[in-house]
Parts: structure tokens; C-alpha cells; sequence
């Protein structure tokens, strides 16, 4: 079997990615300018959706370079039919850096009880506990520092994807090469370092809205629920770029079965994590932990919980445990679109109680996510369209272009 | 003279390739009772063959609910009915503490009920297996692959079976006695 492979086969994308591209940033375009607008009116309703939608776009960009990375490590067709898809969506990070500088400037005063006023404060168990423990102010939870890590989870970011891009990009042209010993070198302590550094930003951005409570799996729930995110916007993208060419020759059921049996994993992975933290803090019992839980299931918002519980683990659950489901893609996307949208929910779960004891719903929930979303979703196409859909030069492309056993 | 009854007519290939090939027009040709045999799994040879489903995800199924209710039970009489004690004011029946044990239970009896339900199946261990008869099935373990359609298949006949594997252009064909 020789090195070279030659293919026929067009590898860019279709130009339907365009197209969805350009209807994307309409939809951006135009939801971003009312949710503006009406941002001027309520700053504090427009900055509470806004951070929800800002993780729920940051979960498919991250974990997207996770699953990427998790491939350069181990191998195999699964990740290289699919990388260019996540390696578009992981380098979406510069335009996440950007939608984060908001937050940042206008959204800390208007979010975080540790940078207003404490007499501002509406949770009482939440001023109380500054007002004992100012020297967590001082210490940790201040304007600079909160910019100053992001800068650094950013930077971090930035650099995984610029190196495993660049090294990606040679493999489009010849000779053929194998970079697996670079990525390598990059994939395994980038992994130890996303898991650190989404920990850190989970605490900063969104456990520190109520400082009075503190969970140590809390970094791990982000984690494993970008993992889902990230690995069914893949699954959703290869199904629209299955009815084109070149993906129409390339995705055969061995590789859609194997993202059917990563979305089981991520599922179970989502599980097993937030029912730790609720078994741990159940079993404890402790004024400081079960606050947070007693506000999630009172005033409707316990109704959210459940619905998570059911349709974020069992009902995806027992229906991935079936094979043949695991691998049709015309059946498998269709769980995958639910899965990305529970998500948001489950995000909405984690940050909107902060704000509000009774369950409520606000046009910056509905809104902000289209506007990000179209946002980012031309990014992601243009991003698609600017590499072939798949490296030719890799050593390892044989495993997609050539047939197993040859 | 004593003539042995026939097993089957076994063709002999030297790729994977080759073998799901003729394996597919062996299904295609109306033949259904047919077995394939490789010294490394082959993905595309169980569908080749026609082998479509098989009773073992069910087994497991069955043995993990069962796992997973007596485990969930077991629990509950324990801190309920046969020994309720107060533990920091929580109702006898808690359910979360229980979650624990009922999940390893489930992962407990449907582990046992594969490994057993796939050796009851599928016949394991095996003493005697007519294919063995053949001396060049040896190499089935070592870089040969083969084909063979049992003589119990309904359009068996010994020489039309034989000349259609013929055209399948085997590396050999061989008769296996039973």
C-alpha cells in the first residue's frame, strides 16, 4: 500500500456552509440589534441572558478543541472525518474572546454581588457571607483579577488552537506528513490544561454569582456538558454536509456509530458528575450547600431540574442504547438537535436561579442566543469553508478516503 | 464403504476483502445458512453474511433491570421495613443514598448476564467443531479466511454449491465431513 493517496475526490466543503453562513449573520445581525436595543432598556435582564448564552456558545467552541484533541491522541476515522468540523468550531475562540469583552467591561458591576455595592446585594445568605469574608474581595474576586485570569484562560486557548490549526493546514498540501508526534506533544497537556483553566473560568464567570457557595466538581459539570454540546454540533453539521459531496462518500455507519457511542459516554459523564454533587450535598446537608440546591427546585424552578434529569440523561440514554440508532445519521441528528437545546436549559438551570427565586423567563433568554449564535454560526462557516473538509497529506487519511481492509 | 455426511463446502480466501465480497454473493445467490470465518474481526462480514441481530443486548438488558430493581429494593427494605434507622432526620426512605448501590447492581448482573447469556448462545465451550476437520482451517487463526455454506441449507446440493464457490475464485475448496 503505498503513502500517497491520491483521491478524486473535491474536499472542500459544499457550498451550502456558505449559504448557511450568510443566513446566519442575518439572523445574528438582527437579533443582536433588538437584543442591544432593548439591552439599553434593562442592562441587568440583557447581561443575566447574555452570560447563558455566552457559555452555552463557549461549550461547543471548547469542547469542540477537546474532542479535537482527545483524537490526536488516540486516533482513528471517528475524529478524522469530523476534525475539520471541530477544528472550525474551535477556532471560533478569537470571536468568544471578543463576545467576552462585555461581560468584562459593562456585564461584572451588573452580575457578580462581589463587584457591587454590598447594601445592593438582593440574596441576603449572599451578603451576609461577604460582609463576614471581605477578604475574599480583596483577595480573589475583584475587577482586575477576574480580567486578568480571562486573559490568561484566553490566551491558553488562543495558542492550542493557532498550533494545532497551523499544523493541521500543512497537511492540505504535499508531501504527506505525519504531524501526529506534534500534536501529540500539544493534545496531551492542552487537555490537562483545558480541564484547569474551564474549572477556573466556571468558579470566575458563573460559580462566583453566589460566592457563599462552593462545589469542587462544579468545573467538571462545564466540562463534560461542552463535551455533549460540542460532539452533537459535529454530529449536527456531518448530517447537512452528508448530502454533498465529498462528506456523501466519506461517513460511513463505523464512524456515525462512534459518535453515537461518544454522546452516550458524554451523557453518562454529564450524569454520573451532577449527580455526585447532588448526592454529596444531599448526604451533608449543610446550610452553606444545600442553599443552592433548595433554590433550584423551589419556585419552579425544581420543574427545570426534572425536566433536565429526564431529557438531558434518560430519555437520551436509553434511546442511545440502541445500535441501530447509534448508526443512522438521519435518526442520530435528530437527538443530537435535542440535546444541543436542553443544554442551554440545563445552562439557564445553572445561572438564572442566581437571579431570581421564582422560575421566569426573559426576551433575553430567547433572544441573545440567536443573536451570539448567528454570530458564531458565520464564523463556523466561514471558518468550514476556509480548509478543505478534510487534511489529504495526513498520513491517516487513508483511514476516511481508502476503505478498511485493503 | 462408509460415507461420511457432509457439514459443508468450505472456500478458502486470502484477503478480508475477498471474503466479504464472496460472502456477499453467496447471501445474494439465496444461500442462508452460511458461516465466515477470519483471524480478525471484519465489520462488514456479520452484515455480509446476513447476521443481522443476535439475542445477547437483550440478556443483558433483562439482567441489568433485574440488577438494578433488587438492588433498588434490597435497599429498601433494609432502611425501611427490616431496619429503619434514623439517619440525621431523613425519611427511612431516601432514595439518592440508594442510587449508588442500585447503579452497580445494574452494571453487576448485566455485566454476568452478557458473559453468560453470549456462552449460552453461542454454544461456548465447544469441544468438537466439524470445521476443524479440514486441516487447512488452521490458518484461519493465522492470515487465511474462509467461507463455508452448510450442507443443511435448503438450495444445498454438492456440486452446484461446489461450482458456485468455484466462481468465486477461492484459493481451494474443500469438502467438510461431519
Amino acid at each position: 500500500m503505498s503513502a500517497a493517496r491520491t483521491t478524486n475526490l473535491d474536499l472542500s466543503a459544499p457550498p451550502v456552509i456558505q449559504l448557511i453562513g450568510r443566513r446566519s449573520l442575518y439572523i445574528g445581525v438582527v437579533a443582536s440589534v433588538i437584543a442591544i436595543a432593548l439591552g439599553f432598556t434593562n442592562p441587568q435582564v440583557f447581561f443575566r441572558g447574555y452570560l447563558v448564552s455566552y457559555m452555552d456558545w463557549l461549550g461547543i467552541c471548547l469542547g469542540s478543541m477537546v474532542i479535537l484533541m482527545v483524537r490526536h491522541l488516540t486516533g482513528g476515522g471517528w475524529g478524522m472525518v469530523i476534525r475539520r468540523i471541530l477544528g472550525a468550531a474551535m477556532r471560533t475562540v478569537p470571536l468568544m474572546a471578543a463576545f467576552f469583552i462585555p461581560i468584562a467591561v459593562l456585564g461584572v458591576p451588573r452580575l457578580y454581588p462581589w463587584a457591587m455595592p454590598l447594601e445592593s446585594v438582593q440574596n441576603p445568605t449572599v451578603r451576609e457571607h461577604l460582609e463576614h469574608n471581605r477578604f475574599v474581595m480583596s483577595g480573589y474576586l475583584h475587577w482586575s483579577g477576574f480580567i486578568w485570569r480571562a486573559i490568561i484562560y484566553f490566551a491558553i486557548w488562543n495558542l492550542l488552537s493557532y498550533l494545532l490549526t497551523r499544523w493541521s493546514k500543512e497537511q492540505d498540501t504535499p508531501p504527506v506528513r505525519d504531524n501526529s508526534l506534534r500534536f501529540k506533544a500539544v493534545s496531551g497537556p492542552g487537555i490537562i490544561l483545558y480541564a484547569f483553566t474551564i474549572s477556573f473560568a466556571a468558579i470566575d464567570w458563573i460559580m462566583s454569582l453566589d460566592p457563599s457557595w462552593i462545589s469542587t466538581i462544579y468545573g467538571l459539570l462545564f466540562l463534560a456538558g461542552e463535551l455533549i454540546s460540542a460532539l452533537c454540533f459535529a454530529v449536527v453539521i456531518e448530517r447537512i454536509l452528508f448530502r454533498y459531496k465529498p462528506m456523501s462518500e466519506l461517513l460511513r455507519p463505523d464512524f456515525v456509530h462512534d459518535h453515537g457511542k461518544f454522546m452516550l459516554t458524554f451523557v453518562m459523564v454529564w450524569a454520573y458528575f451532577s449527580f455526585s454533587q447532588w448526592l454529596i450535598i444531599w448526604s451533608g446537608n449543610l446550610p452553606e450547600e444545600i442553599t443552592w440546591y433548595i433554590r433550584r427546585l423551589h419556585g419552579g424552578w425544581g420543574g427545570v431540574g426534572l425536566f433536565l434529569v429526564v431529557f438531558q440523561f434518560f430519555v437520551p440514554f436509553f434511546l442511545l442504547l440502541s445500535r441501530p440508532l447509534k448508526r443512522d445519521i438521519t435518526r442520530l441528528v435528530w437527538l443530537a438537535v435535542w440535546l444541543i437545546c436542553v443544554r442551554y436549559i440545563d445552562l439557564f438551570w445553572l445561572i438564572e436561579p442566581n437571579f431570581s427565586t421564582s422560575f421566569h423567563v426573559t426576551w433575553a433568554d430567547l433572544l441573545i442566543p440567536f443573536a451570539m449564535g448567528g454570530l458564531w454560526l458565520a464564523y463556523f462557516c466561514r471558518n468550514l469553508s476556509s480548509m478543505p473538509l478534510l487534511p489529504a497529506y495526513d498520513v491517516f487519511a487513508k483511514q476516511v478516503l481508502e476503505p478498511k481492509h485493503e | 464403504m462408509k460415507t461420511t455426511p457432509t457439514y459443508g463446502i468450505m472456500a478458502e480466501f486470502d484477503s478480508a476483502s475477498d471474503l466479504v465480497a464472496a460472502a456477499r454473493k453467496t447471501h445474494e445467490a439465496g444461500y442462508r445458512k452460511i458461516d465466515a470465518y477470519s483471524p480478525f474481526p471484519v465489520e462488514e462480514l456479520a452484515e455480509a453474511i446476513g447476521f443481522h441481530k443476535n439475542g445477547v443486548p437483550l440478556v443483558t438488558l433483562i439482567g441489568a433491570l433485574i440488577g438494578g430493581i433488587s438492588g433498588y429494593l434490597m435497599q429498601y427494605w433494609m432502611a425501611a421495613i427490616s431496619y429503619p434507622i434514623n439517619v440525621g432526620g431523613r425519611p427511612f426512605h431516601s432514595w439518592p443514598a440508594f442510587i449508588v448501590v442500585t447503579f452497580e447492581m445494574t452494571i453487576l448482573f448485566g455485566g454476568i448476564a452478557a458473559v453468560f447469556g453470549m456462552l449460552a448462545l453461542n454454544g461456548l465451550p465447544m469441544p468438537y467443531h466439524p470445521v476443524f476437520n479440514v486441516p487447512r482451517f488452521a490458518m484461519a487463526t493465522k492470515d487465511r479466511f474462509f467461507l463455508i455454506v452448510f450442507s443443511s441449507d435448503p438450495k444445498y446440493n454438492p456440486t452446484d454449491t461446489r461450482r458456485f464457490l468455484e466462481g468465486l475464485k477461492p484459493r481451494s475448496i474443500s469438502e467438510v465431513p461431519s
